[in-house]
């Protein structure tokens, strides 16, 4: 592949920019090309040889962009971005950009008992390997942001959602934006803001049990462990939460059900969601998530279920996915990450990729 | 005072339970799963507070899950305030990449050395061993082949390659003697075997009675367990820095040589701060 120089900025970096996909399997390279053919610039090849890691190519003083999709192993997916970001630095880069659409282990990104914060450990991982810069899409928390000392960019793929939902959805004026748990509750008024429509809340049985094991020291003890206690010490007893069963707040009754949250991986609490929410007399349900995981046996679950359609953008591979089940959408937002690259690359202002991104966005 | 605490991450269960019972000691209690995306999820199940806490964990298999494993391994053991944290590696991941070489870490390393216990094996069961020919199958690896003649007081050999023009297959030229003598192929790991093999076809052409091979890391991949099948060993030996119960059931010439007792006796002799260059040269009881 030959590589085609830019014209360059004052601001730009004098050595021009390269792009490389970390990925070693084709169907996450796709994103990669698509970048490149908005920056007008061919991917560059770095070759895996057996283990060896070679660059095809000259990146001395240049800008560096890395793109690298979560696959099915994430673990060898991580290793192949820290090789290659340490390849460039020992080849004198001169910025090196980690383009990664989904930051993996971003669920781990708080204290469990005796765990690992494995969001801090890549990070840490990440910037040691060299990288300078870190774009990334919608990160779980955003906290994680905290995590790095190099700068980060946590673009929004909620215009392309909304902009779907606009275009795609004839009724949508008629739709509610629903949040499968309080915890989505922020992001489902972000969207309903910006449609002008209004929001609702499922709250109940079904909901993640593993909120309760963050931090699984409690403070205060709940009265399960009273028997640790010293008889003389008055602290006062955490009355252990009684969840209520599964109640829509809000209504729904005749409209269209549009569930929206980042991560859509185990299908089960958006099946539950679903079913509560026909029940309560919605006619048609989406679901819309940035990154669509779908592991294991989620595309048939979907199939299934009583949901119409699941909008997912290509951060994360998921052709597989798609062929298994008919109901799956894709939105590329390949743009919004060629854009982000161009102007960090010509030293311009990003602001404008966050124009009407609101606080809880 | 911190007591041993030691943890298996799940490249090689065997091995940590080995070192483990060596010490007298159970292995501590964790649980290292993935979720259905395939992340890695580690949970240390007991308290390491204050305490030394070393986790084995071998480089083979699938090397990326395993890696990611001990990195989050130890992570959890920093932040529940463990006094210090080791990191027990058999077969040290990306070797060939990189040299493991003291330099390279700014933490203590100790490259422990497998010759002492391959010494012990090769005076044990190779009856004609007084006799015999230790052969290196390439020239980077006279080194070592060197120090083991030089105990053993045998004579050695060396397997290099002739590369004559750019498109014909390398030639390999024996320098040294095996005419009526056993051969002793040592490397230090064994991929798909196609050096070794060879090697061992050389040798018997050259007039070698027997052709044993001891290699340190066994990772036999791709077709290395069939190429060996149909390879003129005797014997091909390894030691358990990589579980091979599953390969010795398809391969009966495979031996293994334990060297749970020269990691346990290091980290003991870590733990009580005593010297550990004993064991570059001594195999612990």
């Amino acid at each position: 592949l030959e590589v085609v120089k830019k014209q360059l900025d004052m601001n730009a970096t004098k050595g021009g920019l390269v792009i490389f996909t970390a990925n070693s399997n084709p169907s996450s390279r796709e994103l990669g090309k698509r970048i490149a053919e908005y920056v007008v610039i061919a991917v560059a090849q770095f070759t895996y040889l057996k283990t060896r890691v070679q660059i095809q190519e000259s990146v001395r003083g240049k800008d560096v962009f890395i793109i690298q999709t979560v696959s099915k192993d994430v673990n060898t997916t991580i290793m192949e971005l820290l090789i290659m970001v340490y390849a460039c630095r020992t080849s004198c880069a001169q910025n090196i950009i980690g383009v990664i659409p989904y930051f993996p282990y971003s669920k781990q990104c708080k204290m469990r008992k005796r765990g690992s914060i494995v969001s801090k450990l890549l990070a840490s991982m990440m910037c040691k390997a060299g990288l300078t810069h870190l774009i990334t899409m919608d990160l779980h928390q955003k906290e994680i942001q905290g995590f790095f000392n190099i700068p980060v960019d946590n673009l929004r793929a909620s215009p392309f959602l909304l902009q779907y939902i606009q275009e795609e959805i004839p009724d949508y004026r008629n739709a509610v934006i629903v949040a499968k748990s309080p915890s989505s509750a922020k992001r489902a008024q972000s969207f309903a803001e910006r449609l002008r429509l209004g929001i609702a809340v499922i709250h109940g049985e079904a909901q993640d049990a593993e909120s309760d094991l963050v931090d699984g020291r409690h403070s205060p003890p709940t009265v399960k462990n009273v028997a640790a206690i010293h008889p003389s010490l008055e602290i006062p007893l955490l009355i252990p939460k009684e969840k209520p069963p599964i109640t829509v707040v809000g209504d729904v009754g005749g409209r269209i059900a549009i569930i929206v949250d980042d991560i859509i991986d185990d299908v089960d609490s958006f099946l539950a969601a679903a079913e509560t929410l026909k029940e309560r007399g919605a006619y048609k349900i989406f679901v819309m998530a940035t990154h669509g995981i779908l592991s294991s046996d989620a595309p048939r679950l979907i199939e299934e279920s009583a949901i119409d359609e699941v909008v997912v953008t290509n951060t994360i591979p998921h052709e597989i996915q798609k062929l298994q089940c008919s109901k799956i959408k894709t939105v590329d937002i390949s743009m919004i990450l060629s854009e982000a690259i161009r102007r960090i690359h010509n030293g311009e202002s990003m602001s404008y990729l966050f124009r009407n991104i609101g606080m809880d966005d | 005072m911190p007591n041993i605490k030691i943890f298996s991450g799940s490249s090689h269960q065997d091995l940590s339970q080995r070192i483990a019972d060596r010490l007298g000691l159970e292995l501590g209690k964790v649980v290292t799963k993935k979720f259905s995306n395939q992340e890695t999820c580690v949970e240390i199940g007991e308290s390491v507070r204050g305490e030394d806490v070393y986790i084995v964990q071998s480089g083979c298999g699938e090397i990326n899950d395993n890696l990611m494993e001990l990195l989050i391994m130890i992570n959890a053991c920093k932040i529940a305030s463990a006094s210090r944290v080791t990191a027990v590696i058999p077969c040290f991941p990306y070797a060939r990449q990189d040299k493991k070489d003291k330099g390279f870490f700014d933490i203590p390393v100790d490259n422990l050395y497998a010759e002492p216990a391959v010494l012990k094996w090769i005076k044990e069961n190779i009856p004609e061993w007084k006799n015999c020919t230790i052969v290196s199958p390439d020239a980077g690896g006279a080194k070592r082949v060197t120090s083991i003649a030089d105990r053993l007081n045998v004579d050695f050999a060396l397997i290099h390659k002739e590369r004559k023009k750019a498109n014909e297959v390398d030639r390999m030229v024996l320098v040294g003697d095996v005419k009526d003598r056993v051969a002793i192929l040592v490397d230090d790991m064994a991929d798909t075997c196609g050096t070794i093999c060879h090697a061992a076809d050389k040798l018997i052409s050259a007039g070698a009675t027997k052709v044993y091979a001891i290699l340190t890391h066994g990772i036999f991949s791709g077709p290395a367990i069939s190429r060996i099948n149909n390879a003129c060993f005797e014997a091909v030996v390894v030691t358990n820095t990589i579980p091979q119960e599953e390969k010795m059931k398809h391969c009966p010439k495979i031996q293994v040589i334990d060297i749970s007792m020269i990691l346990a006796e290091a980290i003991r002799r870590t733990h009580n701060g005593e010297s550990v260059s004993y064991l570059f040269s001594h195999v612990p009881l």
